[in-house]
């Protein structure tokens, strides 16, 4: 009797403890959420990953006050990201660093990759959600692979799957994943329910999720990256990517996160977490309280239906100051260019720019069958404008960015030329028939179509003049890109500084190299001089930067670049500006050439250079001869220049036209490029912006409608 | 006594005879778990948004026997045998396997010895200081380097260009420069002569009159300079070599034959 007494009460304490925690869930209000306060957060857990491993003091180069340009990938998957182990993907973080520093590791479908030159920084970035969870689900030895969701993982070891005709049964466990069909939660009453809501811990309350396996995943992670940091020669930044997205129309808000030291939080905060990347940032800055500093780096926004640089929060509510700080400070830099396409901006949003049509990819990332991915919304340069937008209605600039690029591989190791191109899935795009740059051969089109119907895509070929061709989307991929840091010395936390700073710039894969400076008397300055970076430091500011209005003085810019000793030579330097003019906020841009190929001048009424004369012959890739720069140096001054409005000014430095890799694949293989691609392509960087800033306007803006708080200035 | 024994014995005998009988293993049977079935309907249901039918059902069945049928019969034919992709991926999965569980406390010996064998990797490159007069390819860098280094024998002032990557490089190994100059600029650095200008050597960029005032001779360092460095790298050694050790140790009971006369 007495037991049974006991008994009751504590399923009576219980159940009344389940029905106080639904009220907390569901009920913001202080005073019944009791439990709030008992809650841990599981994702605050700071853990040290260091390996005790000391410098050869001989080896580290003395810092260059000057700073070196620092080349580097912040995006790659390894077999812990699970659409790469479900591609084929067995290369782990450490043959992931290994290629980075110049080793070759094996690809999937069994060639080797290598670079031409060692990188200088990389960063292992695989997926935090379920991370380290698919292998362990293929691995029948585990306890967790015995649950029937994990089943259709078990397939993936089957005998014959390593080949290229696995692909439909692969994309199908990929999608089930992504559609989180996996997913499956503890009933209601459940223990570990309660411990999952004491602990601010989601996925443990899931039955497919083991909290164990996956932080010894993400600590295998952290240990490699610090295994392979060397201080002075070779820096390496512990990351996960938080792959998220919003909840209709499939809009990729995917970030890239990397920690700026051996620490780093105990778990990756992932989606399950949270699919608001406003509140990714409101981790990123507790853990900043704690000693912990991050940075979160958005990709593909040209993937992103317009949701990557909305006019509006995530839920939607009006961007005020608040917000736009918390953005910037937590996401100071932006992919701009990776295999899946580049973001600079659009032909539909910049139709005066020529060289706007460059390896876009105009689909939503994920999406099954492709969709469309609207333009507006999904490309940096408009985002700046509507940056400056933002501000002038006193809602602070979200959009404040500096830019870098990365691969995104999937095969540890990234794809940054176009004669020697893997892209990045592993055996899904690792031949160029199935990325449809050569005709398929008869028994392949079958195959391919039957594996993606499965995939839900019906219509994946085209018939062409040389033969049908695979129609998957990978045509729109390509061998891009780097991310390069101005730092003092090639250290964690320099390069961090740099990024933080937005002192970087992007290439296409290409490693040129570009310095680029704003001030009022950078015309003092002898660009011929051996101090001209030293004197361009002092007397301005350089990317990533500020130039804040100075009476009625015009900025001056010192660009200078140099080619890639083993790319084309350079064509020409731009500079892009974006400004809103103050009466109405209305937004423009311009792209002036500032610097021509060959000593040739730019025309002043177009603002164009002349045509170089450099040509590509497709029969074998080779380019002209004896044109182009080796670097390109001048001092420009904005002809067309208001000092009240707001202004963006950034560099675009462009090669010499070379074959794309589709060009590449064909005709090493014997056949045409394709004629619905583009043959060739212009390798370039792009910089940070510098932003000028006039006097803040005594003008109030009063948006009609009035419910929006707009108005907390200052 | 005997009697009853044989009996039980018998019925013992019969009873196995019928077992084997009806369970004796007939590779043309095939048995589909209710599991597998549930697992493909709901993989189908994740892709399609709905149950399927009947006819659809049937359809997955259907598929999932033919797969296994073409599968036994290449078995059979031994189409498994000589498959570089199956032999692969089960070399890999049983890499995986004798890759967990190594153990990170070395005795002083093991490192030792793991350096000695390994010394290349810890040899200190030699290193160069030098400075530089730049002609750019933009500026006519040949005919201005060969004038600039006439006149430099003469004392004559220098009009060179700035070169983006600075003016005084310190402590560069032979693969910095490659990295930073390119076109093969540091293979002139092997017997190259110090505190001198040295004649024009063209780059990526131009040409470039240097003059090293400093070379610190490649050398091995002492292992305590490397000690933590050594460590993390046998660990990472030992991982690597942990499935090489497995063959290794397993390799003596093979034997290898391979035709002596086989000319490639």
């Amino acid at each position: 009797m007495k037991y049974i007494k006991g008994l009751l009460l504590l399923v009576g304490v219980y159940i009344i403890t389940l029905g106080l925690i639904y009220i907390d869930i569901e009920d913001s209000r202080p005073i019944v959420s009791l439990f709030k306060n008992l809650q841990s957060d599981s994702s605050l857990e700071v853990v040290d990953f260091s390996v005790d491993k000391e410098q050869i003091k001989d080896t580290k180069p003395a810092p260059n006050k000057d700073r070196n340009a620092y080349y580097g990938d912040l995006h790659v998957h390894t077999k812990y990201s699970f659409d790469a182990y479900v591609f084929g993907v067995t290369a782990s973080p450490d043959d992931a660093y290994r290629y980075a520093k110049g080793e070759g590791i094996e690809h999937p479908l069994g060639y080797e990759m290598k670079l031409k030159e060692p990188l200088d920084f990389y960063s292992v970035t695989d997926h935090g959600f379920y991370m380290g969870m698919i292998q362990a689900y293929a691995d029948t030895s585990t306890d967790i692979s015995q649950n029937d969701f994990a089943e259709p993982f078990h397939n993936l070891n089957r005998l014959d799957n390593l080949t290229v005709e696995s692909a439909g049964e692969r994309s199908n466990i990929f999608s089930s994943v992504l559609g989180a069909t996996i997913i499956r939660p503890y009933p209601n009453w459940h223990p570990k329910l309660l411990k999952a809501y004491f602990t601010r811990n989601t996925q443990d309350a899931l039955q497919s999720f083991d909290y164990k396996i996956h932080k010894s995943a993400w600590a295998d992670i952290a240990r490699s990256a610090n295994e392979h940091n060397d201080p002075g020669n070779f820096t390496t930044f512990i990351g996960y990517e938080f792959t998220t997205s919003t909840d209709i129309e499939g809009g990729n808000l995917h970030r890239n996160v990397i920690f700026n030291s051996s620490k780093a939080s105990i778990r990756p905060w992932t989606r399950i977490d949270s699919i608001n990347p406003e509140d990714l940032w409101t981790w990123q800055d507790k853990l900043r309280e704690k000693g912990v500093d991050t940075i979160s780096m958005p990709h593909n926004p040209n993937g992103s239906n317009g949701q990557m640089f909305e006019m509006e929060t995530f839920k939607g509510n009006a961007i005020d100051r608040e917000y736009s700080e918390k953005r910037m400070r937590n996401e100071p830099i932006v992919e701009i260019t990776q295999v899946k396409g580049t973001s600079d901006t659009h032909p539909l949003l910049s139709p005066d720019d020529e060289w706007a049509d460059f390896e876009i990819m105009d689909v939503r990332v994920g999406s099954r069958p492709p969709t469309y991915s609207k333009p507006s919304g999904s490309y940096v340069r408009e985002a700046y404008l509507n940056g400056l937008t933002l501000e002038f209605t006193r809602q602070g600039n979200p959009y404040k960015f500096g830019l870098i690029g990365s691969t995104d591989t999937h095969t540890g190791a990234g794809a940054f030329d176009e004669s020697n191109y893997w892209s990045k899935v592993g055996l899904l795009d690792g031949d160029p028939e199935n990325r449809g740059s050569v005709p398929l051969a008869e028994e392949n089109v079958e195959r391919l179509d039957e594996y993606m119907r499965a995939f839900n895509q019906p219509n994946s070929t085209i018939e062409l003049e040389q033969g049908t061709y695979a129609n998957t989307g990978f045509t729109q991929w390509g061998a891009s890109g780097l991310a390069v840091a101005w730092a003092e010395e090639n250290t964690r936390d320099s390069i961090f500084k740099a990024f933080k700073r937005k002192e970087t710039f992007a290439t296409t894969g290409t490693r040129i190299a570009v310095r680029f400076f704003a001030g009022y008397d950078l015309s003092s300055i002898d660009i011929n001089s051996d101090s001209l970076v030293s004197d361009a430091y002092e007397k301005g500011v350089t990317m990533g930067a500020d130039l804040m209005q100075d009476e009625n003085k015009t900025p001056e810019f010192i660009v200078w670049a140099q080619r890639d000793k083993n790319g084309a030579p350079l064509q020409r330097v731009q500079i892009i500006k974006g400004w809103i003019d103050t009466n109405s906020g209305r937004p423009k841009e311009n792209v002036y050439d500032v610097a021509c190929s060959d000593g040739m001048n730019v025309d002043p009424i177009t603002n164009r250079c002349p045509d170089n004369g450099a040509r590509v012959n497709i029969s074998d890739c080779s380019i002209t001869n004896n044109v182009g720069s080796s670097e390109l140096k001048t001092l420009w001054k904005d002809p067309d220049f208001v000092s009240s409005n707001k202004y963006f000014y950034y560099v675009r430095v462009l090669e010499n036209p070379t074959c794309r890799w589709s060009t590449w694949d064909a005709i090493k293989r014997g056949y045409k490029p394709r004629e619905d691609l583009h043959e060739t392509i212009q390798e370039r960087a792009w910089t940070s912006p510098i932003w000028y800033t006039p006097y803040e306007s005594d003008v109030e803006v009063i948006p009609l409608g009035g419910t929006i708080r707009l108005r907390n200035i200052d | 006594m005997k009697y009853k024994i044989s009996i039980f014995f018998t019925i013992g005998l019969v009873l196995y005879l019928i077992d084997t009988g009806l369970n004796s293993y007939n590779d043309k049977e095939i048995y589909i778990s209710d599991q597998e079935i549930i697992s493909l309907i709901n993989a189908w249901k994740s892709q399609v948004g709905r149950n399927p039918n009947d006819d659809e059902i049937a359809r997955i069945i259907n598929n999932l026997v033919e797969e296994e049928i073409l599968y036994r019969e290449a078995l059979l034919l031994g189409l498994d045998a000589e498959d570089k992709i199956i032999k692969r991926r089960l070399a890999q999965k049983i890499s995986f396997l004798k890759q967990e569980s190594i153990a990170n406390n070395f005795s002083n010996e093991e490192i030792k010895k793991y350096f000695t064998n390994n010394k290349d990797k810890y040899y200190i490159d030699t290193k160069y200081t030098f400075t530089h007069y730049f002609f750019s390819y933009e500026n006519n860098s040949k005919d201005r380097s060969e004038d600039s280094y006439q006149g430099l024998t003469n004392k004559l002032p220098v009009n060179s260009d700035v070169f983006f990557l600075g003016k005084n490089f310190v402590d560069m190994s032979k693969q910095d420069i490659e990295n930073d100059f390119g076109n093969n600029f540091s293979s002139h650095f092997d017997n190259i002569e110090l505190n001198n200008w040295i004649a024009p050597i063209e780059s990526a960029f131009g040409h470039h009159i240097i003059f090293v005032s400093k070379r610190v001779d490649g050398y091995y360092p002492d292992i305590s300079s490397v000690l933590k460095q050594v460590e993390v790298d046998l660990l990472q050694s030992k991982r690597d070599k942990a499935i090489k050790k497995f063959i290794d140790e397993i390799k003596i009971n093979y034997k290898v034959f391979i035709n002596p006369e086989l000319k490639i």
